[in-house]
């Protein structure tokens, strides 16, 4: 697989305070990358470092095999950085055409490409309005609109469907998913469930510190794992579970989630488990193949 | 530097000026200001200046503050605004250009065109784009001005025409180091209010250090040549080389600009 970006030894510093401290990664051509942490953990850093707005204190970090900021990469990497904003004293049509112009198109293709991502975005009719016009929801739509001029390789968005009705955080969701067999994206959101659908590979930083999780249900060799979310409490259900023939440990990771740990030799498990509800009217909301994305990254257990 | 970039960036603020509401109104003060000095000092200008009455007056005024091949010229109007745009533009120059690249800084605009187009290329295009306007502002005040003239004394328009190219040449040059200050001064200011104090702290601030440094040390005046306008006094009487009337402002520019990429380049977004 082909590496977009690759980090080493990658640090940043604010006068005391270490946001990143030597975070190391790859990300490779292919499905959204997810990138997670608490407020403050260091995203938007890493994020403001990919884009070169900041530089590092140390370590590497290599785009498409260029520094940050490179203008080889003007029309190969696309941000929606976190509270940016247009110039209110243009059309939104205006000031797309006019990155499209500086992304080296032709006058006419500027215009009609920044037509083509308005109406990704749903928004074709709001272009000649000025973004003091537009609702905070519609601004961002536009922000992830310029994004997207020029169809670029890697396209960066930070709380992409923070502050979006969910219509549009759905339809926005649609799009990245749409798009990603062309463009890599690298999406950061509080949204873990939203991550969980589009995303493979999941950066998780914390204090400055990056591990890598994957989106996808976890298994190792000889242990399986199965999340079920029950739609209300009911007594002894760690105990019936783990009752079930082939059950190793049953946890429960949150009010009504309960995480069933199983000998991987047990290829009818689910079957059994579904069973096991049925026996004991228990009604079931969500059955999961490996651990959630929350469980990954917060549970210890 | 990619030259189309560079050029997309410059028409970029002219389309700022002169397309938008906030533009528009800076352009509309600018034209009602010009207005009045066409109307009164320019227009009125040839019949005071040869009003034998006050003959003698201009020659010993004009002549104790350098000014007095002014006199001389045949198209009074053109003289009377020499003096005026000589030191109203560099002003003006302050106020219009405050906002370069600040407001775009604090609002975030400059993260979505940092990722097409170098920081460089921004801050030069925008310079550009700047002495595009003024140099559109010049043209226009200097056209009217010429229209006066002729309106007197049509015979006047082949001579004056050369010659007002000329001072067209030589306020555009003298304007371009305080488009460059502000440059400078909108790399670190946070707002275009603060870039303008900023400006004015430095040619004020700025002189009275000098001041009382050559006060110590004579040597230390050579300082001077820092500010912006320096030869500004000298040319108005047209008493100054071309080296200080033409290589000073490039000069001057051209460190300017180098400081404001550095700052630039290293400052956060």
């Amino acid at each position: 697989m082909t590496t977009l970006i690759s980090a080493s030894g990658l640090s940043k510093q604010f006068g005391s305070k270490l946001a990143l401290n030597k975070v190391n990664f790859e990300i490779s051509k292919g499905a959204p990358v997810a990138l997670v942490g608490p407020n403050g953990a260091g995203k938007t850093t890493l994020f403001s470092l990919l884009c070169g707005y900041i530089f590092p204190s140390a370590g590497e970090l290599s785009i498409l095999g260029h520094a940050p900021g490179s203008s080889k990469l003007f029309g190969q990497l696309a941000a929606l950085p976190q509270d940016a904003q247009f110039d209110p004293r243009f059309s939104i049509i205006h000031q797309l055409s006019f990155y499209g112009r500086l992304q080296g198109l032709s006058k006419a293709k500027a215009k009609q490409e920044s037509e083509r991502v308005l109406e990704l975005v749903d928004l074709s009719a709001a272009a000649k309005q000025n973004p003091t016009d537009l609702s905070h929801g519609m601004r961002k739509r536009v922000a992830i609109a310029q994004a997207l001029i020029g169809e670029p390789k890697i396209v960066m968005l930070d709380e992409a469907t923070a502050g979006l009705d969910p219509i549009h955080a759905r339809a926005i969701r649609e799009l990245v998913s749409s798009l990603s067999s062309e463009t890599t994206f690298i999406l950061s959101s509080h949204d873990l469930t939203e991550l969980e659908r589009l995303c493979g590979q999941v950066l998780h930083l914390d204090q400055g510190i990056l591990s890598e999780h994957s989106a996808q249900s976890q298994s190792q060799d000889d242990k399986r794992f199965i999340t079920l979310q029950l739609s209300q409490s009911y007594p002894n259900v760690e105990e019936t579970l783990q009752a079930l023939p082939s059950v190793i440990k049953v946890y429960m990771s949150q009010a009504k989630e309960y995480v069933v740990e199983f000998d991987a030799c047990e290829s009818a498990f689910d079957i059994l488990l579904l069973e096991c509800c049925h026996a004991h009217n228990w009604q079931y909301r969500q059955l999961i193949n490996g651990h959630t994305l929350e469980n990954q990254i917060f549970h210890k257990n | 530097m990619h030259l189309k970039r560079l050029a997309n960036i410059a028409s970029f603020e002219l389309v700022r000026l002169f397309l938008t509401k906030r533009g528009l109104l800076a352009v509309i003060t600018f034209s009602i200001c010009w207005l009045l000095i066409l109307r009164y000092p320019i227009a009125g200008s040839v019949s005071l200046l040869n009003s034998p009455d006050f003959a003698g007056f201009f020659d010993s005024v004009f002549g104790a503050i350098g000014l007095s091949k002014l006199l001389s010229w045949l198209a009074a109007e053109l003289a009377v605004y020499w003096l005026i745009a000589l030191y109203s533009f560099p002003i003006f120059c302050l106020f219009l250009c405050g906002d370069q690249i600040v407001g775009d800084k604090q609002r975030g605009t400059l993260r979505f065109l940092s990722l097409r187009a170098t920081r460089a290329e921004l801050l030069i295009g925008r310079f550009i784009g700047q002495v595009l306007i003024l140099a559109i502002l010049l043209m226009l005040t200097l056209s009217a001005t010429l229209a006066i003239l002729t309106y007197r004394d049509p015979a006047l328009l082949a001579t004056a025409l050369p010659h007002s190219l000329l001072l067209f040449g030589y306020l555009i040059v003298s304007v371009m180091p305080f488009i460059a200050l502000m440059s400078l001064i909108n790399t670190f200011a946070n707002s275009a209010r603060l870039a303008f104090v900023f400006a004015i702290l430095f040619f004020a601030g700025g002189n009275i250090i000098v001041g009382i440094l050559s006060w110590q040390i004579p040597a230390l005046g050579m300082l001077s040549f820092i500010f912006p306008g320096y030869q500004l006094d000298q040319m108005a009487g047209q008493n100054a080389e071309a080296i200080l009337a033409i290589g000073l402002p490039l000069a001057q520019t051209a460190v300017l600009l180098l400081l404001a990429q550095r700052i630039f380049a290293r400052s956060a977004l």
